[in-house]
């Protein structure tokens, strides 16, 4: 590209002309000659309509973008979620261990002092509870994060 | 108040709130740009597509960038799909009929929008950007993705072919 092409080019997209281009136009024949087709074709391009967006454009946005977002957010929770599940996972062998004894110590006592089925039965029910709490603990963990996500998000909010 | 890097990253958590923030900054120039390219037509589709994958690949935009780069680089690429698909079926009536009693546009309107339609998609994108977004050439650059040699090429040889059609 010459410094002609350089200097009409930037007449036609930056509108006046700057000390450069003015001086420019003055020393060269070839882009004074071309300067006012130019300058025509630049209000040419200027006349061509600013369109505005219409009403409401963002709401319908926004009601679209909504399974994208909750996505996002899902998303965005599972390193939190990852955290909070390894740290409850940590006391499991413990509390696994635990009931372990917990529940043969049960069986030994009322087997001892009741009919072994009885005790049996019994010692079944009380592990079947332990097994129940266990379970339900474990499954609110994705509650709770979700819960703790959305109050730090509010927080960040504010 | 926010910069709008700040906002997309609050968008990748999900955050509808600062979207909607970031689509009031950016809606005005983002529907004039589609508008221009597309000359008015399929521009809320258009528009709503760019911000559905803005949102979909928030969680992988670079911090180092410019959001504004980012955003329009999206829509300009949108813009170029959209010019290369088929052309649509035949009107429905009823649509010429909205048409015709829209306000007729002026000689200097079917102008521009005839020299802007006539030049090829990249220095279209190129004029655009440049002339009516007032963006420096480095930046309509990263948008369009190529070296800022490449935009002053396209920008003199759009120039070119303006002139000559303008030629009466």
């Amino acid at each position: 590209m010459t410094d002609c092409d350089d200097m009409l080019t930037t007449l036609l997209f930056r509108g006046a002309p700057d000390a450069d281009v003015a001086a420019h136009l003055t020393a060269c024949p070839r882009c004074r000659a071309e300067r006012a087709a130019v300058e025509s074709l630049a209000r040419t391009l200027a006349a061509a309509p600013v369109p505005a967006p219409p009403l409401g454009l963002t709401w319908r946005l926004l009601a679209a973008a909504e399974p994208l977002l909750a996505r996002n957010a899902r998303r965005a929770a599972w390193p939190t979620f990852a955290l909070a599940l390894a740290a409850a996972l940590l006391p499991l062998p413990a509390i696994l261990l635990l009931d372990f004894y917990l529940v043969r110590a049960a069986f030994a006592l009322l087997t001892a002092i009741l009919p072994t089925a009885l005790g049996a039965y019994l010692t079944f029910n009380y592990a079947a509870t332990l097994a129940l709490l266990l379970a339900l603990t474990y499954a609110a963990i994705p509650i709770f994060v979700e819960h703790q996500v959305r109050l730090r998000r509010q927080e960040s909010h504010a | 108040m926010a910069t709008d890097e700040e906002l997309i990253a609050a968008v990748a958590s999900g955050d509808g709130r600062r979207l909607e923030e970031l689509c009031r900054r950016w809606e005005r120039p983002l529907y004039q740009l589609i508008a221009r390219h597309t000359g008015g037509r399929d521009v809320e589709d258009l528009y709503q597509e760019t911000w559905l994958r803005v949102v979909r690949a928030a969680r992988r935009f670079d911090p180092g960038r410019r959001f504004s780069t980012w955003l329009f680089q999206i829509a300009t690429n949108l813009c170029r799909d959209w010019h290369r698909r088929p052309p649509p079926e035949p009107v429905d009536p009823a649509d010429a009929e909205a048409v015709a009693g829209a306000p007729a546009p002026t000689d200097a309107v079917l102008d521009a929008r005839r020299l802007l339609a006539a030049l090829p998609e990249a220095q279209r994108s190129a004029v655009i950007l440049r002339y009516y977004h007032d963006l420096p050439e480095e930046e309509v650059a990263a948008i369009l993705g190529c070296p800022r040699g490449t935009v002053k090429s396209r920008l003199h040889h759009a120039m070119r072919r303006l002139l000559e059609m303008a030629r009466p």
